[in-house]
C-alpha cells in the first residue's frame, strides 16, 4: 500500500503499530516467563514477573493516548480508522493477558506439587500451545496477516479441548482425594435423603468433615486447586488471544469474521 | 552574497526606484505645465471677449425726428428713423468737428447701435420727447482699445482709428462715459462680420443639436451592436472580420467621414447640407466605433459567474444579457461613451466636408436649420483680420471647454450613480 | 438502496471538450430525496458531470455530451427540450457566491418573475419570505430587503442563493462545491441546511472535502480520471471501500 502523502501521519500509525507491537512482546515474555516460573518455582523469577507488569500497564495507556491523538488530530478514515480503533482493542486484551500472566505466577507459592510429574503434563502441553498462538497472534498483528489470523481462531478450538480434559483429570484427582472422605458417609447422606430428613444440616456437617479432612490433605488439595486456576488462566489467555485475531482480521479485511466461535 | 555586496545591491536597487520615480514624476510636471500655458493662454486671450465697451449717451427722443407718437404700434416703432436721433447725440458729442471727423465719430458705435436704441425704446416708453442716458456698444476697434488691446504708439496711417476717435474716447472716458459689461450677446448673437457684435449663439446652437442627433444616433446602435457581439454572435469567421472592422474604424482619420457625408448623405440623398442633421450622422459614424469597443470592454469585463447564476435559473440569453449582465456593465459604457461624445463635440475636419463652414448669422432653432459648430468657428474666427476677433476665438474656446467639462463631470455623475447602485 | 425511488440517472454518459474526453461511460442512478456527495481528485470530471444534470454545459461551446440522462424517467439530452423549463425543475449553487447586483428583495425575486411564479405583489412577497425563511436567512436580512445583495457576509450571500435557488419550487437542487470559499462556522450553517432541505429536494454535492462528504450524504460516488470507480452508501465508502484507489484517496495516500 502506498504511504500517505503527509509523512508525519505515517509516522504516527507506524509508532502506534510499534507500541502495540512492543506491548505483544511483553506480554508473551511474561506468560512464558510465568510457566518457566511455575515450572521452577523460581521466586526471583516471579518478582520480576510482578514487577514487569507495571511497564505493561504504562504501554496500554500510553497506546491509548495515541489514539485518541490520531482520532482528534488526523481524522483517520477507512483503514486508517480501522487500525487506530483496532490498536485500542487489542491493547486492552494485552493488557488482560499480563495481569493474568501475573495472577498465575501469584499462586506459584501455594502450588506444592512438582509440576514436572507426568500427572501435569497436559498443564505443560496447554501452556505451550496458547504461548504458540499468542505468538502467531501477535505475528499476524505485526505482519498484517489476516489467513494467519484466522487459522489461529479455528484452533482455538484445540486448546479448550486440551484445558477441558486438564479440567477433567484435575477434577478427577480432586474427586478421587475427596472421594476416600466423602464414601463414608454417601450411604448416611443416600438414607438422610431417602428419610427427608433435614438435607442442610447433614450437607453442612458434610461439608465440615470435608474441610476438616481436606487441611489434613491440605498440601495436595490446595495445590490442586490454584493449579485449577492457573489453568483457567491458561485458557482465558487463549481466548483473548482468540479476541486479537478477531481484531486483526476486522483491521485487514474490514468485516467480522464469518460464523461461530468454535468452542472446544 | 555577504553584507557588504547585499548593501551594495540594495542600494542600485532603491536609486533606480527612485530614478524612476522622477521619471514619472517629471513626466507628469511637464505635462501639466503644458497644459497650463495652454489654459493661460486661452485664458488670458479670451476672457476679455466676455465684456463688451458701451458708451453713456444722452439721447433725445423727439417725436418728430423719429416720426412715431406715444400710440405707435411696435412695427410702426421698427421703422422709425432711430439713425438720426443717434447720428444727433454722437454728433454732439464733438460739436465744432468737421465734416470729415463727423463721419468717424458715427463709426464710433457699432453698427447694431440704432436696433438696441430700437430695443431700448421698445421697453422704455415714457422716454418720448425726453433725454435719456441709454448705453451703446461701441465699435470693436475702440473696444479694443479700452480693453488695451491697440498700442497708441503706432502712427495713425497704421491704425484702424483716428487719432480724433481716440481723442473723443479719452474725453469721454475721462468723463466715465465709458463703460464695460458682460457681454450677453457674445454667447446669444450669431456670428457676425462686426467682431463687436458677433456671438457664439449659433455655433452653440449648432454643437448642440449636432451632438444631440449624434447621441441618439450612435449610442443605442453602438450598445446593441456591442451587445450581439459580445454576447450572441456565433464565434467563426465573419464575426472575427466584423470585429476587425469595428476596430479598424476607430482609426480611421475622421476626414474621411466627411467624404462619406459628403457623397452619401448630399449627394445620394439629398439632404440639407451644412444641418446638424447631417453633422450628426456623420459624427455617429465616427462615434460608433468609440462605443462598442468600451462597451464590449465593459461586457467583457462581467465575471462569468453573474451569467452562470442566472442562466442556471432558468433565464433565457437574452434576460440573462439585459438583465443581469448590462446594468453591470453601464459605468464602463457610460465613460466609453463620453469620451467618444467629447471628441465628436471638438471635431471640425469632417464637418469642414459637409458644409458647416458656412457663415451663418441667423441661430438656428432645429438640426434641419443650417449651422455651425464650436470648433468650426473657432477655425472660421481665427482666420478673421479683425483684432477683435482674436480674444472671441480664445473665448469660443474657453466655452468650449466648459461645454467638455460639463459633459464629463454629468458622465462621471451618471457612472457614480450606476456604481453605487449596483456595488 | 434499492427500494428508493430512482430521481436521476446516467447511462453512458461521455462527455467531450473538443477532442479531450472528460467523462466516460458514466453509469449512476441518484436517489430521490437523497443527498448524494461526489467526490474525486481535481480535474476528474465530478463538476462536468453535475453541469450536465442541468445542461449548463451547454454554455460551453466546444462541449459535447453523449448519452442518457434521465430526470424522473424522462430524457433531457435531447434537442428539444426546453433548457429554461429543465433549469427550473434543477437548480444550482456554484463554488464562489454569485448574488445579482440586485437588491436582497430582487434577488430573490427575479427566478419568479421570469417564470411567471407570482400573480400579484402579495404573492411575491411570500415568495421572498419562505424561501429566505427555508434558507435559514430571513431573520438575518428581513429588515433590510432593499439593501445590494452583495453587501451581506460570503456566508449570507451563499445562503441567499441558495434562497434564489428554490424560490422557483426545484426538484433537484446541484451544489458545486458550495462551501469551499466560507469560513467553518458558515460552513457547518450550510451543512444544517443541507440537513434541512434533503426533506423536499434531492440534493447531488460536490466536494473536495472528505470530511463533508462523510458528513452530509448518504451516498458517495468516488470520480477519478473521468470514470466512477465507486458508488455506493457513504458509510461504506468511508469505513471499507472496495476499490484500493478510493481507500487511497480517501486516507490521502493519493490526491
Amino acid at each position: 500500500m502506498s504511504e500517505h502523502i503527509v509523512s508525519s501521519y505515517e509516522g504516527q500509525l507506524k509508532t502506534l503499530h510499534s507500541t502495540v507491537l512492543k506491548m505483544g512482546a511483553l506480554c508473551e515474555s511474561q506468560f512464558s516467563n510465568s510457566i518457566i516460573a511455575l515450572v521452577k518455582k523460581d521466586e526471583e523469577l516471579i518478582d520480576k514477573i510482578i514487577g514487569k507488569d507495571e511497564r505493561i500497564d504504562e504501554l496500554e495507556k500510553k497506546v491509548d493516548d495515541q489514539v485518541v491523538n490520531l482520532i482528534t488530530l488526523r481524522q483517520p478514515m477507512a483503514i486508517d480508522l480501522r487500525e487506530t480503533v483496532s490498536a485500542m482493542r487489542i491493547a486492552a486484551e494485552l493488557e488482560r493477558i499480563g495481569d493474568l500472566a501475573k495472577n498465575i505466577v501469584k499462586r506459584v507459592k501455594y502450588i506444592k506439587v512438582d509440576l514436572n510429574n507426568e500427572d501435569f503434563s497436559l498443564i505443560k502441553t496447554a501452556s505451550e500451545l496458547v504461548q504458540n498462538n499468542l505468538k502467531k497472534t501477535l505475528d499476524s498483528y505485526s505482519k498484517k496477516d489476516e489467513q494467519l489470523a484466522l487459522s489461529v481462531w479455528n484452533s482455538d478450538k484445540e486448546i479448550d479441548v486440551i484445558i477441558n480434559k486438564l479440567l477433567e483429570d484435575f477434577l478427577s484427582n480432586l474427586k478421587k482425594t475427596l472421594d476416600s472422605y466423602s464414601k463414608k458417609d454417601e450411604q448416611l447422606a443416600l438414607s438422610v435423603w431417602n428419610s427427608d430428613k433435614e438435607i442442610d444440616v447433614i450437607i453442612n456437617k458434610l461439608l465440615e468433615d470435608f474441610l476438616s479432612n481436606m487441611k489434613k490433605e491440605k498440601k495436595n488439595i490446595e495445590s490442586l486447586t490454584h493449579l485449577l486456576f492457573v489453568a483457567k488462566n491458561i485458557e482465558r489467555i487463549g481466548d483473548h488471544s482468540t479476541n486479537i485475531c478477531e481484531y486483526v482480521y476486522f483491521l485487514i479485511k474490514g468485516e467480522e469474521i464469518k460464523g461461530n466461535r468454535p468452542k472446544g | 552574497m555577504n553584507n557588504r555586496e547585499k548593501e551594495i545591491f540594495l542600494r542600485k536597487r532603491y536609486s533606480a526606484e527612485k530614478r524612476f520615480r522622477f521619471f514619472g514624476i517629471s513626466s507628469i510636471i511637464i505635462a501639466l505645465s503644458f497644459l497650463c500655458i495652454l489654459l493661460i493662454n486661452i485664458f488670458t486671450n479670451g476672457l476679455s471677449a466676455f465684456s463688451r465697451t458701451e458708451i453713456l449717451l444722452k439721447i433725445n427722443f423727439n417725436e418728430k425726428k423719429l416720426g412715431i407718437n406715444s400710440s405707435s404700434t411696435d412695427k410702426e416703432i421698427k421703422q422709425a428713423n432711430f439713425d438720426e436721433v443717434l447720428q444727433e447725440a454722437l454728433l454732439s458729442l464733438a460739436p465744432n468737428a468737421p465734416e470729415l471727423k463727423q463721419a468717424e465719430l458715427i463709426d464710433l458705435v457699432s453698427i447694431d447701435a440704432t436696433i438696441e436704441l430700437k430695443k431700448f425704446y421698445l421697453k422704455n416708453k415714457d422716454v418720448l420727447n425726453k433725454t435719456a442716458e441709454v448705453a451703446l456698444t461701441l465699435s470693436d476697434d475702440i473696444d479694443q482699445v479700452h480693453k488695451g488691446n491697440f498700442p497708441r504708439d503706432i502712427p495713425e496711417d497704421r491704425r484702424r482709428f483716428s487719432d480724433f476717435q481716440l481723442k473723443i474716447y479719452d474725453e469721454q472716458n475721462s468723463k466715465n462715459k465709458i463703460i464695460s459689461e458682460f457681454n450677453w450677446p457674445f454667447i446669444f448673437n450669431a456670428d457676425s462680420r462686426e467682431p463687436e457684435i458677433a456671438g457664439v449663439g449659433a455655433s452653440l446652437m449648432g454643437s448642440f443639436f449636432t451632438l444631440i442627433v449624434c447621441l441618439l444616433l450612435s449610442f443605442p446602435l453602438g450598445i446593441l451592436a456591442a451587445i450581439y457581439l459580445e454576447e450572441f454572435a456565433p464565434k467563426n469567421k465573419i464575426t472575427e472580420i466584423i470585429e476587425v472592422n469595428v476596430n479598424n474604424l476607430a482609426a480611421v482619420p475622421s476626414i474621411v467621414f466627411g467624404l462619406l457625408g459628403l457623397g452619401v448623405f448630399l449627394n445620394y440623398f439629398y439632404l440639407p447640407r451644412s444641418t446638424p442633421l447631417v453633422g450628426g450622422l456623420v459624427l455617429a459614424l465616427m462615434t460608433l466605433p468609440r462605443i462598442i469597443i468600451p462597451c464590449r470592454a465593459a461586457l467583457k469585463a462581467v465575471p462569468p459567474s453573474i451569467r452562470e447564476g442566472a442562466l442556471a435559473l432558468g433565464a433565457s440569453k437574452v434576460q440573462t444579457v439585459m438583465h443581469n449582465v448590462v446594468p453591470l456593465a453601464m459605468p464602463g459604457t457610460l465613460s466609453g461613451t463620453i469620451i467618444g461624445l467629447s471628441q465628436a463635440l471638438g471635431e471640425t475636419a469632417p464637418l469642414l466636408l459637409i458644409g458647416m463652414v458656412a457663415f451663418i448669422n441667423v441661430v438656428p432653432s432645429t438640426p434641419f436649420d443650417p449651422s455651425s459648430v464650436l470648433p468650426v468657428q473657432v477655425y472660421l474666427w481665427s482666420e478673421s483680420a479683425e483684432r477683435g476677433f482674436v480674444e472671441k476665438t480664445s473665448a469660443t474656446i474657453i466655452i468650449l471647454i466648459f461645454f467638455l467639462a460639463f459633459m464629463n463631470s454629468f458622465a462621471i455623475y451618471l457612472r457614480n450613480k450606476f456604481e453605487k447602485k449596483w456595488s | 438502496m434499492k427500494n428508493q425511488k430512482i430521481k436521476i440517472s446516467t447511462k453512458n454518459l461521455n462527455v467531450f471538450y473538443g477532442a479531450k474526453q472528460a467523462l466516460f461511460d458514466v453509469n449512476l442512478e441518484l436517489e430521490e430525496k437523497k443527498v448524494t456527495a461526489l467526490i474525486g481528485p481535481s480535474g476528474c470530471g465530478k463538476s462536468t458531470y453535475i453541469r450536465c444534470l442541468n445542461r449548463m454545459n451547454d454554455v460551453i461551446d466546444i462541449c459535447k455530451v453523449e448519452g442518457s440522462i434521465k430526470i424522473d424517467g424522462q430524457e433531457i439530452n435531447k434537442k428539444d427540450v426546453d433548457v429554461n423549463l429543465l433549469r427550473e425543475k434543477v437548480g444550482m449553487v456554484f463554488q464562489k457566491p454569485n448574488p445579482f447586483p440586485k437588491s436582497i428583495y430582487d434577488n430573490i425575486a427575479y427566478g419568479p418573475r421570469i417564470h411567471g411564479l407570482a400573480d400579484n405583489k402579495d404573492d411575491l412577497d411570500r415568495i421572498v419570505e419562505s424561501s429566505l425563511k427555508k434558507a435559514a436567512l430571513w431573520d438575518e436580512v428581513k429588515d433590510r430587503l432593499n439593501q445590494p445583495g452583495t453587501g451581506l457576509s460570503g456566508g449570507q450571500q451563499q445562503r441567499l442563493c441558495i434562497a434564489r435557488t428554490i424560490s422557483i419550487n426545484p426538484e433537484v437542487i446541484l451544489m458545486d462545491e458550495p462551501c469551499s470559499a466560507l469560513d467553518p462556522i458558515a460552513t457547518a450553517k450550510i451543512e444544517e441546511l443541507i440537513d434541512e432541505l434533503k426533506k423536499t429536494y434531492t440534493i447531488v454535492i460536490v466536494t473536495h472535502s472528505m470530511s463533508q462528504a462523510a458528513r452530509v450524504s448518504q451516498n458517495t460516488g468516488f470520480f477519478h480520471l473521468g470514470k466512477i470507480l465507486e458508488f455506493n452508501l457513504t458509510e461504506k465508502i468511508f469505513k471499507n471501500p472496495d476499490n484500493k484507489l478510493t481507500q487511497d484517496y480517501i486516507t490521502g495516500r493519493f490526491g
